[in-house]
């Protein structure tokens, strides 16, 4: 969950998530040191007696300076299209759950087995109970077993709206007319919240989204208790 | 929290913190040595800007840090799925440890 004065991604819970957070420490440290020596080279422009104007051509620093950007993009790039095409990889989800988003709440279904669908609203602040996250809990909570690969259908009944859950690295658009599918794979219990990130209308900041990863057991006896 | 050049959260990256600490003392022991070794200053403080970049790079990538992190990472991640196995398979004709039935089931 989000927490205050935060300015770094939250912790990972799935391995997509664990190596999109890696990949972001390694740019981010490349992009701190080119800083640090653009601001270095600024501060020597800005302070040397030479003021030599009639230079013509200097073709070792341009050399230099066209071959070792392309080498650090190539060094961001490679791990960037490995992560990517990890996330496209084909597993074999063991439950189906869909999501449909409307103004302003999320409906799921999960149909595999039996009919269970429910509508998930955000608690008004006015109603929370002491130690409940504002604008972040919702009556109903997704449940879904912790280490399966769950597949999410996503889509929307009216507007646009994005299914999102930051702590596992999802955020997918729900498109009124078209299926999009994301998979999901948490490898520890928990509550991970999200929130719609695709603008809908006045309450778009008013329909988040929880996810409640448990056991397997706990998950059927769930089920059945929401039949 | 202390953010270095406002971005950087060194607290919190592995290898970050040790990184920019071993780059900074790398860049006072090389421009503070180019210095007394040639007494040009101009000169020393490039050194010295140059065995930042260097050390942090090689600290981050090279030495002891990411490398290992991702080796570690990798064994972590072999060893949760061989707990998870172990488990799954124990006792059945997949369990590697299994010792033959005698007959009697």
């Amino acid at each position: 969950m989000p927490y205050p004065f935060q300015l770094g991604f939250q912790d990972a819970t799935s391995p997509v998530m664990e190596e999109l957070l890696h990949f972001h420490d390694h740019t981010l440290m490349i992009v701190f040191l080119v800083s640090s020596l653009v601001l270095y080279i600024i501060s020597l422009m800005l302070t040397t007696k030479l003021t030599h104007t009639s230079t013509m051509d200097a073709q070792e620093v341009e050399t230099i300076w066209t071959i070792l950007p392309a080498i650090i993009l190539i060094l961001i790039a490679l791990p960037s299209l490995r992560i990517l095409y990890m996330m496209d990889e084909i597993n074999n989800p063991s439950l189906t759950v869909k999501t449909m988003g409307h103004q302003w709440y999320w409906s799921y279904e999960y149909t595999d087995y039996e009919d269970l669908n429910f509508d998930s609203y955000m608690i008004p602040t006015q109603e929370l109970k002491p130690g409940e996250l504002r604008l972040l809990e919702v009556d109903n909570r997704v449940v879904l077993p912790v280490e399966m690969t769950i597949r999410m259908l996503i889509s929307s009944e009216d507007v646009l709206h994005s299914w999102t859950v930051p702590s596992l690295g999802l955020k997918t658009d729900a498109i009124p007319g078209r299926l999009n599918q994301t998979t999901l794979m948490g490898v520890r219990p928990g509550l991970y919240y999200g929130q719609c990130s695709e603008i809908c209308g006045s309450n778009h900041s008013f329909m988040p989204i929880v996810l409640e990863l448990v056991p397997l057991t706990y998950f059927e006896k769930w089920s059945v208790t929401m039949l | 929290t202390f953010k270095l050049l406002g971005i950087l959260d060194v607290e919190n990256i592995p290898c970050a913190r040790d990184s920019v600490l071993y780059g900074s003392l790398g860049s006072v022991v090389a421009g503070l040595g180019h210095f007394l070794l040639t007494s040009r200053i101009r000169r020393s403080c490039d050194v010295g800007v140059g065995g930042f970049l260097l050390v942090t790079l090689g600290c981050w990538y090279v030495f002891h840090c990411r490398y290992n992190h991702a080796k570690l990472r990798i064994q972590e991640r072999m060893a949760r799925e061989g707990i998870k196995n172990k488990i799954l398979y124990e006792s059945t004709h997949l369990d590697p440890q299994r010792k033959p039935a005698d007959g009697s089931g």
